[in-house]
């Protein structure tokens, strides 16, 4: 398992957490949310990778072609 | 691994660097508005009291101010005196065009300042001092305007440098 994605997407989250409020203090909901979506945008297209990898292995342990 | 930790320090430099200078120029915005203030203040007086001509007018009003304002009217005093046959707004618009970029004006002053210099030299004594007046009013509203947006935005953008930086770095690597 690789422990590098995990800490990359800890990492985007902390980051993400401060873009957060540093917009939302200066009166940018509207920006707040749209970072906040472009950060789990980013970590999601990291996981879908993993989790198709996810899905081959599980095809492949049971049998299921 | 050493190639891609300069690589990093160099991204977030860059990122830390755009959002410090953004921010400086959000917090030069209000100062070059109040510097602006003063020099039209001066220039009125001596419009109205000491009846100089426009060129000498400004440059005197220029005098006391240093930086980018300062520049911006002795260069349109300095167009006014050489070239006589322009008009106000037409040597406003040149000085603005050559050294604006240095100015931290918005859209809305560099408007006052050109319609002032439409204005300028059309109308007698009293209809002049009084328009000038209502532009120190205007510019007044703007440097608040420009003060709570600097207050509001300045910090804003350093986080945003900084955070954004780290976060291309996170990404790419």
């Amino acid at each position: 398992m690789n422990l590098d994605l995990l800490f990359k997407i800890a990492g985007v989250g902390i980051l993400i957490s401060v873009f957060h409020t540093a917009l939302k203090q200066a009166g940018k909901e509207d920006m707040a949310s749209l970072v906040t979506l472009a950060g789990f945008t980013i970590v999601l297209l990291w996981v879908v990778q993993l989790l198709g990898q996810l899905f081959t292995t599980v095809q492949a342990v049971f049998k299921l072609y | 691994m050493g190639l891609k930790l300069i690589g990093c320090v160099l991204v977030v430099l860059a990122g830390t660097g755009l959002g410090f200078s953004m921010a400086a120029r959000c917090s030069e915005r209000p100062r070059q508005i109040s510097q602006l203030i003063a020099g039209l203040a001066a220039f009125a007086a001596y419009v109205s009291y000491a009846t100089l001509p426009l060129a000498e007018a400004l440059t005197r009003a220029a005098s006391g101010l240093s930086g980018p304002v300062g520049t911006f009217l002795r260069q349109a005093a300095a167009i006014l005196a050489d070239r006589g046959l322009l008009s106000p707004r037409e040597a406003l618009e040149e000085a603005l065009a050559s050294g604006g970029r240095r100015l931290a004006w918005e859209r809305a002053e560099r408007e006052i300042i050109l319609q002032l210099g439409s204005n300028l030299g059309t109308t007698g004594r009293d209809e002049q001092q009084k328009y000038l007046a209502m532009v120190l009013d205007q510019l007044r509203r703007l440097e608040q305007e420009a003060l709570r947006h600097r207050d509001q935005n300045a910090k804003m953008y350093r986080y945003l440098g900084v955070c954004g930086g780290l976060a291309v770095a996170i990404i790419l690597v």
